[in-house]
C-alpha cells in the first residue's frame, strides 16, 4: 500500500533520467490505470487539466492558475439524485407528496455511484502538494467527506521540484516548500543533465521499475527555493490582523473572488438542490463553490450577513488561512503559492498585510 | 497521513425522509411542524439541530424544539424569514422532507445540575431552546431555580402560548413585550431591563438565544449581573450547509465550526464579537 510508512531513506529509490524520459512518465502512469492530470499550456496560461494521448505536458513553468482543488473538489459536483413530487405552478415550486398513512409513502433514493477513477497529479509543485495536505486535514477529519476521501484514495503524486518563484511566491517563509511525509509518490527535479527522480511509495517504486533505469548514487538534493521577495510574517493572530489597518490597494477591489477562485485551499462550499424547469422532479443536490468575497457567503434568513465592507471580507480570508486554520486544524492555510496575488485585477496583496519585507 | 475511514462509510449528506403529521400555527408568521420518522429513532440531548431538506428548494438547519423522550416524532418550529422559510409554511400534513441529524453539541446538561438555569429567550429564540425547557421541566429535581425569562416584540409574535401556560405551573415564566399593546398586563420593556429583578448569583447559569445583536447585549447584561462568561451559553445561528464542518460558511471569529463545535457555545470560550453583527 502506498500509505505505508517510510520514514527511512533507505527505502527510498533514486534514478537519473533524461527530458525525455521524464515526459513519458505520464504515459506509464496512465499504462498504471490512473487518469493522469498534467499542467499544460493553453490560453496563455499554464494550467492543470487532463492529459489527452496528443497532450504535451508543461514542466518548465512557475505558476499554475488552477490547484488540485479542482479535480478532488470539482466545481460543480452532484452529490446525489432523488426524486420529489415537485411541480412549477404559476406561483412557483409547488411540492406536494401522497398523504401520509401508515409506512412512509415517500423514500429519498440517492442515486449516487463513488467514483472509481484513481487520479494521477505530474508535476505539480511543492506549494500545490501541500494544499493537498491541507485539504486532507479539512475533508478528512471526522466525519470524512466520502466524495473527496473517494478521490483521495489511490492517489498518486508526481511532484515536479520548483527551484526559484516569481515576484509573487511566499512559500519560503511558510515552509510549504518542504514536501510532508507521505504526499509526493515520486519527486522530480531539473539536474545538470536531466531530471533526478526519487521514489518515496511503493506506487513510485512501482513506476520507477517501468523506468529500467540504474539507481542513482547520492542524495535527493533538497534545496530552498529562491524567492524574488522575501517576507516573514508579522500579523497571523486575529487580534493582530483585526488591529490592522486595510491595504491601501484594497480600494479597487471589485470583490470579484478570483483570489478564492485560484487559491489552492480555498474550499468553502454551498449546497444546493438544481432541476430544469422541464423536469422539476428530477432533482440534483449540487455542492458549488462559495466565496467568502460574496454576501451570500455569510448571510443567514431575514438578510441579516455578518461580513459586510470589502475590508472584512478580505480580512476573514486572511483570517481563515492563518489564525482560523491554526486554531481548528493545526495547519496554515496558506501555501504560499501566491495565486491569489498573482491574478488579482486590483492588485492586492495580502503579503504585505500580514508579512513584511526582508531585504 | 490520511485519516482513517468513517465507521460504517455512511454518506453524511443523505437525508432520511420524514413526514409531517402536524402544522401547528404559533403566530402569524411562525408554525411549528411536528415530523414523524419511518422506522429509525432519533436519540438527541437538548440543543442538538437538524437540517431540513425541502425536496426542490434546499436545506437548512433548524433547532429540535420537543422532548428527547419521543425518539419517533420531532417538532420544528419555523419562522417565515427566508426562502427556504417561506416554502415551509405551504407544506401541509402528509408532506414529505427530508432530516439529517442530529448535529451539533448539545447543552451540556450534567453541568447544569444543582444550579439555578435561567433560560433567556428573544423572539424565535425560544425555539432553539425550548427542548432544554421540556428538559428542565422533565427533569425539574436535578435543578433548583428554572426561569424562563421570554422577551417578544408584540403581543402576536408570542409563540407557544399553550405551552407557556403549561410550564408555569412548574418553572417561573416571565414575559415581557418590548412594544406592548395598552392592554398588555404583562411586564413591558427589552429582556435585559428585567434582569435586575431576578434572583440571580454565582450558582446560576444561563442558556440564551436570540437574534444575533440581541444575543451580544443579553450575555453582556449578564456579566454584569454577577453570571460569570463561564456559566453563560449561547445558541449561534449561522447557515450551515453541510452540518459537519466542511463547507466552511458556519466558522466565527475564532475559528470554531457553528456546526460541529456549536451550535451552543461557552461566551467564555468565544469572543463578544463572535455573537453579534
Amino acid at each position: 500500500m502506498r500509505k505505508a510508512l517510510f520514514c527511512c531513506l533507505a527505502g527510498e529509490t533514486m534514478i537519473k533520467i533524461s527530458k525525455q524520459e521524464l515526459l513519458q512518465i505520464p504515459s506509464l502512469l496512465s499504462a498504471m490505470g490512473y487518469r493522469v492530470i498534467a499542467p499544460i499550456r493553453a490560453g496563455g496560461v499554464v494550467k492543470l487539466a487532463p492529459l489527452g494521448p496528443d497532450d504535451q505536458p508543461e514542466v518548465e513553468y512557475i505558476r499554475i492558475i488552477n490547484s488540485p482543488k479542482k479535480f478532488l473538489l470539482p466545481d460543480d459536483e452532484s452529490l446525489f439524485r432523488y426524486r420529489s413530487t415537485a411541480t412549477i405552478t404559476s406561483y412557483g415550486l409547488k411540492i406536494r407528496f401522497p398523504t401520509a398513512e401508515g409506512p412512509c409513502p415517500v423514500t429519498i433514493l440517492p442515486e449516487y455511484l463513488p467514483i472509481r477513477e484513481r487520479l494521477a497529479f505530474f508535476g505539480i509543485h511543492q506549494c500545490m502538494v501541500s494544499s493537498v495536505r491541507y485539504l486532507d486535514k479539512v475533508m478528512m477529519s471526522d466525519p470524512a467527506d466520502p466524495y473527496y476521501k473517494n478521490r483521495r484514495e489511490g492517489m498518486f503524486i508526481a511532484e515536479l521540484d520548483c527551484d526559484e518563484g516569481d515576484e509573487y511566491c511566499m512559500c519560503r517563509t511558510l515552509g510549504t516548500y518542504k514536501i510532508p511525509a507521505g504526499y509526493a509518490d515520486i519527486q522530480m527535479r531539473k539536474s545538470s543533465s536531466g531530471y533526478l527522480v526519487n521514489a518515496a511509495s511503493e506506487a513510485g517504486k512501482e513506476l520507477l521499475s517501468r523506468l529500467k533505469k540504474q539507481d542513482a548514487q547520492g542524495a535527493y538534493p533538497k534545496p530552498v527555493p529562491k524567492m524574488v521577495n522575501d517576507f516573514e510574517l508579522v500579523a497571523r493572530d486575529e487580534q493582530e490582523i483585526d488591529a490592522k489597518g486595510a491595504p491601501k490597494s484594497l480600494e479597487a477591489c471589485t470583490l470579484c473572488a478570483a483570489c478564492t477562485v485560484t487559491c489552492p485551499t480555498c474550499y468553502c462550499m454551498d449546497i444546493e438542490d438544481k432541476f430544469s424547469l422541464v423536469d422539476p422532479s428530477n432533482v440534483s443536490r449540487m455542492r458549488t463553490r462559495m466565496s467568502c468575497q460574496r454576501k451570500c457567503y455569510s448571510a443567514i434568513a431575514g438578510g441579516t450577513a455578518f461580513l459586510h465592507a470589502k475590508e472584512e471580507r478580505f480580512k476573514w480570508r486572511v483570517k481563515h488561512k492563518f489564525p482560523f486554520s491554526i486554531n481548528a486544524f493545526k495547519l496554515v492555510g496558506c501555501t504560499g503559492c501566491g495565486n491569489c496575488v498573482a491574478y488579482c485585477p486590483a492588485g492586492v496583496d495580502f503579503r504585505e498585510f500580514v508579512g513584511r519585507r526582508v531585504a | 497521513m490520511m485519516a482513517k475511514a468513517v465507521a460504517g462509510d455512511v454518506n453524511p449528506y443523505i437525508p432520511k425522509p420524514v413526514t409531517i403529521i402536524t402544522v401547528k400555527n404559533e403566530s402569524l408568521e411562525t408554525k411549528t411542524l411536528r415530523l414523524k420518522l419511518y422506522n429509525w429513532r432519533l436519540s438527541f440531548v437538548p440543543g442538538q439541530f437538524v437540517q431540513l431538506l425541502l425536496p426542490g428548494v434546499g436545506e437548512a438547519p433548524f433547532c429540535i424544539a420537543s422532548s428527547q423522550l419521543d425518539q419517533k416524532h420531532i417538532d420544528l418550529t419555523i419562522i417565515r424569514r427566508g426562502i427556504l422559510t417561506t416554502s415551509v409554511h405551504y407544506l401541509r400534513p402528509g408532506d414529505a422532507v427530508g432530516i439529517r441529524g442530529p448535529l451539533g453539541k448539545p447543552f451540556p446538561l450534567d453541568a447544569f445540575v444543582g444550579k439555578d438555569l435561567l433560560i433567556v429567550a428573544t423572539g424565535i429564540g425560544i425555539a432553539a431552546l425550548k427542548s432544554l425547557i421540556i428538559y428542565a421541566i422533565e427533569n425539574r429535581k436535578k435543578f433548583n431555580d428554572v426561569t424562563l425569562l421570554y422577551g417578544a416584540r408584540f403581543l402576536e409574535d408570542i409563540v407557544y402560548r399553550d405551552e407557556l401556560k403549561e410550564w408555569e405551573k412548574s418553572i417561573n415564566v416571565v414575559i415581557t413585550l418590548s412594544k406592548a399593546p395598552p392592554e398588555w398586563r404583562g411586564l413591558r420593556g427589552r429582556v435585559t431591563d428585567h434582569l435586575g429583578s431576578l434572583r440571580l448569583g454565582k450558582g446560576t447559569v444561563a442558556a440564551v438565544c436570540g437574534s444575533p445583536a440581541v444575543m451580544s447585549s443579553i450575555a453582556d447584561a449578564l456579566v454584569k449581573h454577577g453570571i460569570s462568561s463561564g456559566d453563560i451559553y449561547v445558541s449561534l445561528e449561522r447557515h450551515m450547509k453541510c452540518g459537519i464542518g466542511k463547507c466552511a460558511r458556519c466558522i466565527i471569529p475564532g475559528g470554531k465550526h457553528v456546526c460541529i463545535d456549536g451550535p451552543v457555545f461557552r461566551v467564555a470560550d468565544i469572543s463578544i464579537g463572535a455573537i453579534g453583527e
